[in-house]
């Protein structure tokens, strides 16, 4: 019993900043609340999509008693990648195919950096921290090599970069992206020998060892999976802000951490929910549209979700 | 009629909706060792905690020499003269034995600067009185359970205890060190410390104690003096019912099924040029000290150390494990010493601890099959007599006994030809022991060849059909049951030239 009315407390925070939002939303010239419009709600979505995914990914390290500090890195080495396979690689393919290896290549480059971290940790034994602190620190070092520290435009007029941007722009396209992500991450967790196989061996690596449990592997997926979502994330990233940017994504680690934590992950691994981490992705992202609908200061706006974030893990706290 | 140093009364203690004390009552008196009885989940070691000030009481009156006291904290029984050593040893593993001593203590006024040379003048007769012949420098996770067990009861006795409170003492301890921590307890006694003693043992309590006090479902039954009550009589208040500890008969012949493993000559780090065979269905004891290599044994059975030279063989093949999976996968398997800290996964349920080493049955294409999972599970459950609420219960929240069992549960469904069980039975109380006792005579009859691991003599004496005996690494004897006994096993785990 215990565990399902903690995991509905972040629930109803949820509900509670929801509450919130509409009572103190804006009201527009026809009467009707600003928050509640129907636009407004899907921005919502959109704005959490990206953070969102990399949080699902980051879910799951997490519960393997890691951490990956290298997603904001990895996002921004995808955004360049793809940006410049559009622009200046292979000008005479058809859109289609063109669209379709830009994307390939950016998002296989991300899931080997996630699966070079996970061999490093799983062979060398070295802790994730440490492992994706350094990564952090040399991916963001070749996006920006890559690019000589410039952002590649992908401008707005009718060639393929044009037509990559207005089309993985599409509100529909990134939330259904981040919903697709959330449904996977969900069944792998919840429904596969693999997603057990993750919790146990956050829960106690020593015993995941003596049960013969193939540990080495699944620490490498899961890091490779992390390098794959951010690795998406920097394709919608690229099209959404028409550019490859080399410095995009920093401290895109914390929020996804933030995220998975106020979902009720413990961050020493072995317990916690993709459910949870979506809840906790919703909480930050109604939060954001809510304070700035009121023109909330972004600074003081930081200050408020600080105090959120160390409530909300507060109230899950387990108790004894 | 002796003063009492100790009256605790109307204690209450709820975890959660569970009571684990309602109205317990304990009176200690000045000088004697007082034995605390119950089976797993009385609430025993419950009430040592907290007149310890490791737990603290929903409710309850504590006096210690006639007068009202609050014990909140461990300070607080610290400045009473109370001291404890938890059952699992709460010491620092990284820190020196001497740190180990001074931490916290307000006996040692260390000033804010560490003086090495004055900690170890500090300690060292302490660590003499316990027989613990470390160096000061030795850092605690360095030293066997045994030795630590010793450093723990150092710690206390430098803090000045008038009152030690043991939480079984003895689950981890070879009879040597039992003989040992006893001789300690009678000095201890002999200058005027009382001694709360929580323990299953029933012999132990009748060589040690002056008088008994048993709980049964968290209240207190009733106080005896040991001198005028017998076994029988603490059984009935502990269970309120007689129970027949000796256990059915055994018959000592097994199938002659054929050998499955040979072990020849084999080295590790820790072992030294070990030989033995073991047949289908036969139960092999595996005796020694806290230290001889009895779970070093396991540990290169089972891939988890080197083998530096000698070799294995599994039913006539050659046999290197390179790791545990290696190992399981040519068919051993092994329970370890542990079972919270190398078994169980203890923030997931009984169903996804017991399922865990055999995922590979109840999945198609990756996706687990519930259906399969809980079948396969109740049947296990039955066979084991698990005790839970439901198999979706955390297994934190069970009885040692019980988590025992679902660790059991993982390796029956895995159903290896050989199982390494290393002290299944330790800190678990009478009636899981008679399960696993049963499981063991089972998975003989089924023709699977069992090594057993105990600390308890009379355990191996009444599971096994051989016992091997180690000390320092080496196989000195190996017995046949019927010729086995209690003082040959000791004088084979002890005595270099016994068996020359």
């Amino acid at each position: 019993m215990r565990p399902i009315l903690r995991r509905a407390q972040s629930l109803v925070a949820l509900l509670a900043i929801l509450l919130l939002a509409v009572i103190i939303s804006p009201v527009a010239s026809d009467g009707s609340r600003i928050f509640l419009d129907i636009g407004n709600l899907t921005d919502i979505l959109r704005q959490i999509s990206l953070i969102g995914m990399i949080s699902l990914a980051m879910t799951f390290v997490i519960l393997t008693g890691g951490i990956d500090l290298s997603v904001g890195s990895i996002l921004a080495l995808s955004t360049a990648i793809t940006a410049m396979f559009l622009t200046r690689a292979w000008p005479t393919a058809p859109y289609g195919s063109h669209i379709a290896m830009a994307i390939a290549a950016a998002v296989a480059v991300s899931t080997l950096a996630g699966a070079v971290n996970g061999v490093a940790i799983a062979t060398l034994r070295v802790q994730p921290f440490i492992v994706t602190l350094a990564s952090m620190i040399g991916l963001r070092g070749l996006a920006k090599w890559l690019t000589n520290n410039e952002n590649i435009d992908i401008g707005f007029g009718r060639d393929v970069a044009a037509r990559f941007a207005e089309l993985f722009r599409e509100k529909t396209i990134v939330i259904g992206a981040f919903a697709g992500a959330a449904a996977v991450f969900w069944t792998l967790l919840d429904r596969t020998v693999f997603g057990r196989h993750v919790r146990a061996i956050g829960d106690n690596e020593k015993a995941a060892e003596y049960t013969g449990l193939p540990i080495r592997r699944t620490k490498v997926w899961v890091y490779s999976l992390t390098g794959l979502l951010a690795g998406i994330a920097g394709v919608l990233y690229a099209a959404e802000n028409h550019q490859g940017n080399p410095n995009a994504g920093v401290a895109y680690e914390l929020d996804a951490i933030a995220a998975v934590v106020i979902g009720g992950t413990r961050l020493a691994g072995g317990k916690g929910s993709i459910s949870g981490t979506i809840v906790g992705t919703l909480i930050m992202g109604v939060l954001t549209n809510m304070l700035r609908l009121n023109n909330v200061d972004s600074n003081v706006e930081m200050m408020i979700k600080a105090v959120i974030i160390v409530l909300a893990v507060a109230v899950q706290r387990e108790r004894n | 009629m002796p003063e009492s140093l100790l009256e605790v009364t109307g204690v209450n203690k709820h975890f959660g909706g569970v009571a684990a004390l309602r109205g317990a009552s304990l009176e200690v008196r000045a000088g004697e060792v007082h034995a605390l009885m119950g089976e797993n989940g009385a609430g025993k070691s419950t009430l040592a905690r907290i007149v310890a000030g490791a737990v603290r009481a929903d409710a309850g009156s504590f006096r210690v020499d006639g007068r009202r006291v609050t014990i909140a904290n461990p300070l607080d029984a610290q400045r009473l003269g109370i001291g404890i050593i938890h059952q699992e040893l709460d010491l620092f593993p990284n820190l020196s034995a001497g740190e180990n001593l001074v931490i916290g203590n307000l006996c040692f006024h260390e000033g804010r600067w560490a003086r090495f040379r004055r900690m170890e003048t500090f300690c060292r007769p302490f660590l003499e009185q316990v027989g613990l012949t470390c160096s000061v420098r030795e850092p605690a996770a360095a030293l066997s359970i045994g030795q630590r067990q010793l450093l723990a009861i150092a710690r206390a006795l430098t803090m000045n205890a008038r009152l030690l409170l043991m939480d079984e003492p003895t689950s981890s301890l070879f009879d040597d060190a039992v003989e040992r921590l006893f001789a300690l307890i009678r000095g201890l006694r002999s200058r005027g410390v009382s001694v709360v003693y929580v323990s299953h043992k029933m012999d132990e309590i009748f060589r040690i104690a002056d008088r008994v006090t048993v709980l049964r479902d968290g209240q207190t039954v009733g106080t005896r003096a040991a001198a005028s009550t017998d076994s029988g009589e603490l059984i009935r208040m502990m269970v309120g019912r007689e129970l027949n500890l000796a256990g059915g008969p055994r018959g000592r012949e097994h199938a002659a099924g054929g050998i499955v493993l040979e072990v020849e000559d084999v080295s590790t780090d820790r072992l030294r040029n070990v030989s033995f065979t073991l047949s289908r269905g036969e139960v092999l004891g595996v005796a020694g000290l806290v230290g001889a290599g009895r779970s070093e044994l396991g540990a290169a059975l089972f891939g988890l150390d080197r083998i530096r030279s000698g070799q294995i063989r599994l039913g006539g093949a050659l046999l290197t494990p390179k790791s545990p999976r290696d190992a399981m996968r040519r068919g051993i398997g092994l329970v370890p010493e542990d079972r919270r800290t190398e078994g169980l996964m203890m923030s997931m349920s009984v169903r996804e601890n017991a399922s865990l080493a055999t995922l590979g049955r109840i999945e198609r294409l990756g996706f687990l099959r519930g259906a399969r999972e809980s079948g396969e599970l109740n049947a296990v459950a039955r066979q084991l007599a698990l005790h839970c609420p439901s198999t979706e219960t955390c297994v934190s929240h069970l009885s040692g006994g019980n988590q025992q069992k679902v660790l059991l549960a993982r390796w029956l469904l895995l159903y290896p030809e050989v199982l390494f069980l290393d002290d299944p039975t330790r800190g678990i109380d009478v009636a899981a022991k008679q399960d696993i006792y049963r499981i063991v005579e089972e998975l003989s009859a089924s023709g699977k060849a069992v090594m057993l691991v105990s600390s308890e003599l009379p355990e191996l004496l009444r599971c096994c059909h051989r016992i091997m005996v180690l000390r320092e690494g080496r196989v000195t004897v190996i017995y046949d049951a019927a010729e086995a006994t209690q003082e040959k096993i000791m004088a084979a785990a002890t005595l270099a030239e016994a068996h020359a």
